[in-house]
C-alpha cells in the first residue's frame, strides 16, 4: 500500500515537471469555474470529490418547481440506504482516513508546493477529459441526448483545442458543461436501488449499486488499459493527488463538523448520489 | 386625501428615519443573504483579521453578523427530527443552545481559516411563502461549488434554517442521520453532553492553534 502512493508520487514529480513546462506560459489561467470528474474518485472525501460540471443556466431553466420539495414538515422520512456491514465499513472509514492523514494528504501537500497551480489544472483537465467515453455513453443510457451530444463536442473541442485534453477552453461555454454521468447513476435511473452501504479501502465511501456502476465504468476508462498495471495504478495515483492538492482541508473540515464523521460522510455519500439521480 | 397626507407623512418620515424605515419593507431572501454575506466578506478581506490577537475579536463580529441570518430554533428542531417531541421545554433551549454554539464555532472557524478570494455568484431566488430558496455558486480558485439556501418567513424576516451543498445535500439532513442514531439508544440529555463536550474539544484546539 505505501509502495503505491510513493511510486505514483514519483511519477506524478516527473509528468508535473513536463507539464509545468508548457503549461506555464499561461499564468493567468482563470481558474476553471466548474469541472470536476465522475469517475472513480478515490480517496475518503466524495463530498468534495464529486464536485462534477455544473451547466449552472440551463439547470435552473429545466428544474422545475415541482422539483423542490416545499413541504414544510418532512421530519420523518429521508432516504437511508442499508448499512449491515457496517463495522466492517467503519474499519475501513478508519483505513481510509489513516491513508488521507498519513500518506495522500502529505504527498499531495508537496505536490502541491512542487507543481504550479496551472500545471495542476492542466492534469485534472487532462483525467476529466479521460472520462468523457464513461459520460457519453451514460448519457445516451440514461436518454439524454443533448447531454451526450455536448459532452462529444467538449471532449473533440478540449482534446484538440486543448491540446489532449490538458487546456479546458470549453468551459467558456456553458451548453457543453453538463452534468456528470455514471453507470451508477444510469443503474439508479433504471430504478435500481442502492443495496448498501459500502466502503472500499482506497476507493472510499460506495454502495453495491454504485460499486457494480463503477467496475462496469471501469471498462470505458482509457487509463485502465496502460500496460504494465503499474502504469494503470500511476496514473490513477496521480488523478488522486492532483485532485486532492485542490482539495486539501475539506475532508478535514467535514470532519470537524460532524459528531460521528462515519455517519456524516455516510449520509454526504447518499444525499450526493441520490440529487444526481434525480437530476 | 387623507390617503395621500398618510403618505406624504410617511415619506418624510422615511427620510428622516432613514435606514431604519427600510427595515419597514422587508427583504427579498436573496436580499437577506447577499446583505450579511457582504459584510462577511468584507470583514474577512480586511487584513486585520490576519493578526492572531485580533482573530477573536474578528470571531465576535463575524458572529454578530451571520447569527441573525439563521433561524436556529429551526434548525434545532429540523436536525433532531422526530424526537424533538421528547424533549422536555429546557432540553429544547439548551439543546438549541449548545448546538448553535457549536455550528458556530465549526464554521466561523471555517470560514476564518479557509477564506481565499471566494466569490459568491447569487443566481436565483423563489419564492413560496412562507419559505423561499435561494441558489449561489461559491466560486474558488480551483472550482465551484453551488450552495443552496433554504428560508423561512419568520416575524417579518426571512431565515436560513438549511443548507444544500452540492445540489441537494442537506446539511440540516447530516445532523438529523447523526442525532438519530444517537438519540435510539441515548436520551436527549446524553445528547446535549456529547455536543458539550465537543464544544470544549473545539475550544482547547483552538487555544493550541
Amino acid at each position: 500500500m505505501k509502495r503505491m502512493p510513493l511510486l505514483a508520487f514519483l511519477f506524478a514529480a516527473a509528468t508535473a515537471g513536463l507539464l509545468a513546462g508548457c503549461a506555464s506560459p499561461r499564468p493567468d489561467a482563470i481558474p476553471p469555474s466548474v469541472e470536476m470528474q465522475s469517475k472513480p474518485v478515490p480517496k475518503p472525501e466524495i463530498l468534495v470529490a464529486g464536485l462534477e460540471p455544473v451547466a449552472m443556466t440551463s439547470e435552473i431553466a429545466l428544474l422545475p418547481d415541482d422539483d423542490w420539495d416545499w413541504e414544510d414538515d418532512q421530519m420523518e422520512d429521508f432516504y437511508i440506504v442499508a448499512d449491515p456491514l457496517e463495522p466492517f465499513n467503519r474499519a475501513m472509514f478508519v483505513f481510509n482516513d489513516k491513508l488521507y492523514f498519513w500518506v495522500l494528504k502529505p504527498v499531495a501537500q508537496g505536490y502541491r508546493a512542487v507543481v504550479p497551480r496551472p500545471a495542476r489544472t492542466g492534469v485534472r483537465n487532462f483525467f476529466t477529459n479521460l472520462g468523457a467515453p464513461v459520460r457519453i455513453v451514460n448519457n445516451i443510457l440514461q436518454g439524454k441526448g443533448q447531454a451526450a451530444e455536448a459532452e462529444v463536442a467538449r471532449f473533440l473541442y478540449n482534446t484538440t483545442v486543448g491540446v489532449l485534453g490538458f487546456g479546458n477552453p470549453a468551459r467558456h461555454n456553458p451548453g457543453l458543461n453538463p452534468d456528470s454521468a455514471d453507470l451508477g447513476q444510469t443503474l439508479g435511473r433504471y430504478g435500481i436501488g442502492d443495496g448498501f452501504y459500502l466502503v472500499w479501502p482506497v476507493l472510499g465511501p460506495s454502495t453495491l449499486r454504485d460499486s457494480v456502476g463503477r467496475f462496469g465504468d471501469g471498462w470505458l476508462y482509457p487509463s485502465n488499459y496502460i500496460e504494465p498495471v503499474e502504469g494503470a495504478l500511476a496514473a490513477h495515483a496521480l488523478d488522486s493527488i492532483n485532485t486532492t492538492s485542490f482539495h486539501i482541508g475539506d475532508y478535514e473540515s467535514l470532519k470537524a463538523a460532524a459528531l460521528d464523521p462515519y455517519q456524516s460522510l455516510r449520509d454526504a455519500y447518499i444525499q450526493l448520489r441520490q440529487a444526481k439521480i434525480k437530476r | 386625501m387623507i390617503i395621500k397626507g398618510l403618505t406624504a407623512t410617511l415619506f418624510v418620515l422615511c427620510l428622516l428615519i432613514g435606514t431604519t424605515a427600510a427595515a419597514v419593507e422587508p427583504l427579498t431572501p436573496m436580499e437577506t443573504i447577499r446583505e450579511r454575506i457582504d459584510q462577511i466578506i468584507e470583514l474577512l478581506n480586511d487584513p486585520e483579521g490576519a493578526d492572531p490577537d485580533l482573530r477573536a475579536a474578528q470571531r465576535v463580529k463575524l458572529w454578530e453578523i451571520a447569527s441573525p441570518m439563521f433561524d436556529f430554533e429551526e434548525i434545532s428542531r429540523r436536525t433532531v427530527g422526530p424526537k424533538w417531541q421528547e424533549f422536555s421545554d429546557g432540553e429544547k433551549t439548551r439543546f438549541t443552545e449548545v448546538f448553535t454554539k457549536f455550528l458556530s464555532n465549526t464554521y466561523i472557524d471555517r470560514i476564518q481559516g479557509e477564506y481565499q478570494n471566494e466569490k459568491i455568484e447569487y443566481l436565483q431566488e423563489r419564492v413560496r411563502e412562507p419559505l423561499a430558496l435561494v441558489r449561489t455558486k461559491l466560486v474558488r480558485e480551483s472550482a465551484a461549488m453551488p450552495i443552496d439556501y433554504r428560508l423561512r418567513l419568520t416575524d417579518g424576516q426571512w431565515k436560513i434554517y438549511d443548507i444544500l451543498v452540492e445540489n441537494g445535500v442537506s446539511i440540516t439532513q447530516n445532523y438529523r442521520v447523526q442525532f438519530q442514531s444517537i438519540l435510539q439508544k441515548e436520551t436527549p440529555e446524553d445528547l446535549i453532553q456529547r455536543l458539550e463536550s465537543r464544544l470544549e474539544e473545539q475550544e482547547q484546539s483552538r487555544v493550541q492553534r
